[in-house]
């Protein structure tokens, strides 16, 4: 039987030789005690620290680890491994500039080092210097083809580098030499949600998780393909899941704000963002969160603060920051601003697609323009692979080729933008049908019937809501009602949408509702509004999507006033078409489902106005606002039970901020060159006329303003 | 009530058995299938203080679903699972026993890849024990499988305390004193993360018994000390370790053994620790000689039980070697035992000699005592020095 010796009859070097034996066998406390034995004798020496830093380290006592190593490395003679270790530990500390410092070192006293190489190329990695971290671990790979973490590394690396397939290759390869090598699985899983595969995603990032129930990425990831389907409730859970144990994860608390955004719940969103800055004032990401949050909640000066503070940090958060604070700029109307800044970012990151994107929307392209030849040459394989890329990419440049006048080339690329999109979910046009004809049965005409139609209190006058479909006029429609003095625009909410969908299924639930339940949905709304309403005494709420909830505003908030923008059928649907939205608009990605959504939304529409009384809901057409403004503004005044103020005549000049898909267009003054738009692009919308029921769609005429007044509706309207 | 006023009011009832009145209280609060993570853990609890083992790891598989991170669920579904005989899931979940908040720290940190369970001929594998005396008897048994599918040299690791007996042992190509320089290795396992690694099935249980041997020299002292010792020697334990995290409900008292004296029997303390002393107050009627300060390690206990007729203990290390020397063991068993003697029955897959006595309700030895002053009867009855458990 071997026993330690007693300690003061060992020399150092075996001393060191025993520490090391008892510490690959996981006996800490001897090789401690060992290691001590010889700082007693040499305080500092270098091997006796490493060893120290590598303990430390697998205690997760990480400060104390790099404080051993750093000693360890002071020595004149230093081994090249332990300058790797130390550039490992300060990486995974986040000091990334300490550890690229270390880890040249490291091999520049040994080219050979393969572990060394392999660290370095991390470090570049994550400090956004990814040709130089692919030089690195392509090194690696090739000394040694059969390092499974080098192959994740590399495939890592090819993916910020938007290299998808090569990327995967190497995950695969990983996986082969560890098949429950549940970091690759992790990442492999954010792959598919690169290349629009959610469900491939979500089955990866389960078995990383089923390996390692602490691999706090595999959550994210898994959150990710949630998210990348537009599935908000989903993808908080899978951030609650890592949060629940560990409630510090900065990556969970910043992919959490996406959602909280999506559901309005800003407070939230800020709140978490701030505490990911509070614990980690140095991550960029972090600050991008914040600026988006703040941006949500309106406060843009602090936002492009928060934005211009990531911008300096190193990290892989530039273009983001970037391209972000170009969209805060687009809001408020800083249009050369923000083309500027867009501009910026494709000067330092070519392959930007959301800056290309934004780009797209503000500025006018010109036949030959070379933008469009260089968003062309992204498309091409090999370079843009992931699918939202791809998707934002068909839409900019369909956008630019309409704009220089090639409507083939224009409808090309929304066609295969929308058909790309449409693949990443499921809808069902019937479903759907089905579903708004139940609300109009929720509704009859006897509900309304009693002159005292509405239950909630009637002291407050705030809530306006404009309805319609998307892209019919709204955005404009509550600029020109924001710019009366006592009028607050508040954007587009989903305030009453989340309080319905916390009471039950809709319309399932209003059967149960008694006059109090109705009462207590507009206490909750009016309640939330009046924090945002600036103490004016209306409030506008533009939510399109609220045209769904008319009978129950009208039942729920005696107050409120609904104004529904209605619009030419063909030129709503085909402006819906062209558009990418940001949040779901489901039906839209494909022209047989949006002509079937119109039908199912006019025929509501019909329902609505047929059982509300007119001093409650009126309808505004968009073509007649356009073509005869003052007077349809002065309706709409009066609407609302206020006297006319000029400023509504001037309503593009008010300033303010305004987040839709319709942005850039409310900005400028009265435009007639949308009406009848959709007639110039008749053969390419077949699918979309057919469903509306309409043979033939008029040019828009010589004189678009009157033209328009005359633009036909569709044929019919169904009598239900 | 928050969260931390009903933990403090519902966990007493827990520890004292009563899991239907806090499954009571916890039920309406879950009746729409929603509530928090803790209430569901409660109730899984609830049930298992009940013996209502399938119905707790239905809830915490759930639990284990929609938390998949929180490893203490997982290692409360190994128990269950376990407890249930489902090996191959149980296992897995109950390789984050070191993952535990308290457990983390004592987790050895080997610096060498843990073996996968493939052949790994011409490596030296090293297998080492964990913290009970009772687990080390109880796997040491799968040291020899470990060294047939990996085709490894093995070098064996345990404690001091059952080093001679493991130095008898075969299946392993060297042996280790924890804490001591160990040798070269290329890869290492824990000795029960055995099973799991290898799969281990209730099929391949129990293996080659007896795989311990006594001490030929302490038999042949023990033979002479108990010459003299009339009727049938039955040697006893009452008490386990008491820092063991379950003792209040594995332990008991030398009085509450009274039933069991009898005509015809004489019991031999082999009691270890504090309670060693109570067997100067004896029971009536017990016939009891102390045996406890001559016991100075495992060689010993190893040669009285050899020599003794039958082991009576409640769920302590003695117990496994018993059964891993293949001597008649009677274990006494709590309402809800720990995992490895699974549920509802009176043998063992892992020792073909121990025979199981459970409490009939929560915290009822007396019941079990007097069940078992029966089967004493019984087997006195049919003749002294019989082998039969």
């Amino acid at each position: 039987m071997n026993t330690t010796p007693p300690q003061q009859q060992i020399s150092m070097e075996q001393a060191l030789a025993q520490a090391h034996a008892h510490w690959n066998a996981g006996q800490a406390d001897q090789a401690e005690r060992l290691c001590q034995h010889v700082l007693a004798i040499w305080p500092g020496q270098a091997d006796a620290s490493h060893l120290m830093g590598l303990m430390a380290h697998a205690y997760g006592n990480l400060p104390v680890a790099i404080d051993h190593l750093k000693r360890a490395c002071q020595a004149p003679r230093v081994p090249a491994t332990y300058l790797s270790n130390l550039a490992e530990m300060c990486r995974q500390a986040g000091r990334l500039a300490e550890a690229e410092a270390a880890g040249r070192r490291a091999i520049a006293i040994d080219h050979g080092l393969v572990a060394g190489w392999n660290n370095l190329g991390i470090i570049l990695q994550e400090a956004g210097k990814f040709d130089e971290s692919l030089t690195c671990l392509e090194q690696v790979v090739t000394l040694k083809p059969d390092y499974a973490e080098a192959q994740n590394n590399l495939a890592n690396t090819l993916k910020r580098l938007g290299r998808l397939a090569e990327a995967r290759h190497h995950y695969e390869a990983a996986l082969r030499l560890v098949p429950t090598y549940a970091e690759a699985l992790s990442n492999l899983s954010n792959l598919a949600t690169d290349m629009g595969q959610a469900d491939k995603a979500l089955t990866y990032a389960r078995q990383a998780i089923d390996i390692n129930p602490r691999l706090a990425d595999a959550y994210i990831n898994a959150a990710a393909a949630e998210q990348s389907r537009g599935n908000d409730v989903e993808t908080l859970r899978w951030v609650d899941k890592l949060l629940s144990f560990q409630p510090q994860h900065i990556g969970g608390l910043l992919v959490r704000t996406v959602p909280l955004r999506h559901l309005d719940r800003l407070d939230e969103a800020l709140e978490a963002a701030r505490r990911a800055v509070t614990l980690a004032p140095d991550n960029g990401e972090a600050h991008v969160a914040m600026g988006e949050a703040l941006q949500a909640l309106g406060r843009t000066d602090d936002a492009l603060a928060a934005y211009e503070r990531a911008a300096k940090l190193p990290g892989l958060a530039l273009e983001k920051a970037m391209v972000n604070r170009g969209i805060c700029l687009m809001e408020i109307g800083e249009t050369a601003a923000a083309r500027a800044a867009f501009e910026q970012v494709l000067a330092l990151f070519p392959r930007s697609i959301s800056a290309w994107f934004n780009l797209s929307d503000i500025m006018t392209f010109q036949p030959g323009d070379p933008a469009i030849a260089a968003m062309e040459a992204l498309l091409a394989p090999d370079t843009v692979q992931a699918r939202n890329d791809r998707i934002a990419l068909h839409f900019a440049l369909a956008k630019a080729w309409l704009d220089s006048g090639n409507d083939e080339r224009a409808f090309l690329h929304f066609d295969e933008g929308n058909r790309q999109k449409r693949a990443t979910f499921a809808y069902q046009a019937d479903a759907v049908g089905r579903w708004t004809q139940s609300i109009a049965n929720a509704f009859p005409a006897s509900v309304f019937a009693d002159p005292d139609i509405g239950v909630g209190e009637a002291d407050d006058d705030l809530p306006v809501f404009v309805v319609g479909m998307p892209r019919s006029g709204t955005t404009l429609v509550e600029q020109v009602l924001a710019s009366h003095g006592q009028v607050q625009g508040g954007g587009e909410l989903a305030t009453l949408n989340h309080i319905v969908d916390r009471i039950g299924p809709y319309p399932a639930i209003v059967e149960q509702l008694t006059a109090a339940g109705f009462a207590a949905i507009g206490r909750q709304y009016i309640d939330h509004v009046r924090t945002l309403s600036n103490s004016k005494r209306r409030f506008v709420d533009k939510m399109p999507s609220n045209f769904l909830y008319a009978g129950l505003i009208a039942r729920s908030m005696p107050q409120a006033r609904i104004i529904h923008v209605r619009r030419n059928a063909a030129d709503t649907c085909f402006s819906c078409y062209t558009k990418l939205f940001t949040r779901e608009q489901l039906f839209s990605y494909d022209l047989m489902e949006l002509g079937r959504f119109y039908r199912d939304y006019e025929s509501l529409m019909a329902h609505w106005r047929s059982v509300l009384p007119p001093d409650r809901f009126i309808d505004v057409d968009y073509e007649d606002l356009v073509g005869d403004f003052e007077p349809q503004a002065r309706r709409l005044i009066a609407f609302l039970g206020l006297s006319w103020d000029p400023a509504c005549t001037d309503f593009h000049k008010t300033k303010r901020i305004i987040r839709t898909a319709s942005l850039n267009q409310a900005r400028e003054p009265l435009f007639t060159r949308s009406i009848g738009r959709a007639g110039r692009y008749t053969p390419y919308l077949g699918p979309l006329l057919a469903a509306l029921g309409i043979d033939q769609v008029p040019q828009a005429a010589e004189k678009p303003a009157k033209a328009a007044k005359r633009a036909p509706r569709p044929a019919k309207e169904r009598a239900r | 009530m928050d969260s931390k006023d009903f933990e403090a009011k519902i966990q007493p009832l827990l520890v004292a058995g009563r899991g239907a009145e806090v499954e009571a209280m916890v039920t309406p609060l879950l009746a729409n299938g929603g509530g928090p993570a803790p209430l569901w853990a409660a109730l899984a609890q609830a049930l298992r203080v009940q013996g209502r083992i399938a119905d707790a790891a239905k809830i915490q598989e759930m639990l284990v679903e929609a938390l998949p991170g929180h490893v203490s669920t997982r290692f409360d579904l190994a128990e269950s699972l376990l407890l249930m005989g489902e090996f191959e899931r149980g296992w897995r979940e109950y390789s984050y026993r070191y993952s535990l908040n308290h457990t983390y720290r004592i987790e050895r940190k080997v610096q060498r890849p843990r073996w996968d369970g493939r052949p790994i001929p011409g490596k030296v594998l090293l297998i080492h024990d964990e913290q009970g005396y009772g687990d080390t008897f109880q796997f040491m048994r799968m040291v020899s499988w470990a060294k047939a599918r990996s085709g490894a040299q093995v070098v064996l690791e345990v404690n001091h305390e059952t080093h001679s007996l493991a130095s008898r042992m075969r299946g392993f190509d060297a042996l280790t004193l924890r804490g001591e320089l160990p040798p070269h290795f290329d890869v290492h396992c824990e000795m029960m993360s055995l099973p799991m690694v290898m799969g281990l099935k209730m099929s391949d249980l129990p293996g080659s018994i007896p795989y311990l041997t006594p001490d030929p020299d302490r038999v042949q002292h023990w033979r002479k000390r108990l010459a003299g010792v009339k009727g049938l020697k039955v040697a006893v334990v009452w008490a386990g370790r008491p820092t063991h995290f379950n003792d209040a409900n594995r332990s008991m008292t030398l009085t509450a053994l009274a039933p069991l004296a009898q005509e015809g029997v004489t019991f031999l303390s082999i009691q270890k620790g504090p309670s060693e002393g109570d067997v100067a107050r004896p029971p009536p009627g017990m016939n009891i000689i102390g045996l406890s300060p001559e016991i100075r390690d495992f060689e010993d206990t190893a040669a009285i039980l050899t020599v003794a007729d039958l082991l009576i203990s409640v769920d302590s290390s003695p117990v496994h070697l018993a059964g891993a020397l293949a001597r008649p063991a009677w274990v006494m068993l709590p309402f809800l035992p720990d995992w490895r003697w699974l549920m509802n029955r009176e043998d063992t897959p892992w020792y073909p000699s121990v025979r199981l006595f459970r409490q009939p309700s929560w915290g009822n030895w007396q019941g079990l005592v007097q069940g078992m002053a029966k089967a004493l009867a019984d087997i006195r009855a049919a003749g002294p020095a019989g082998n039969r458990p």
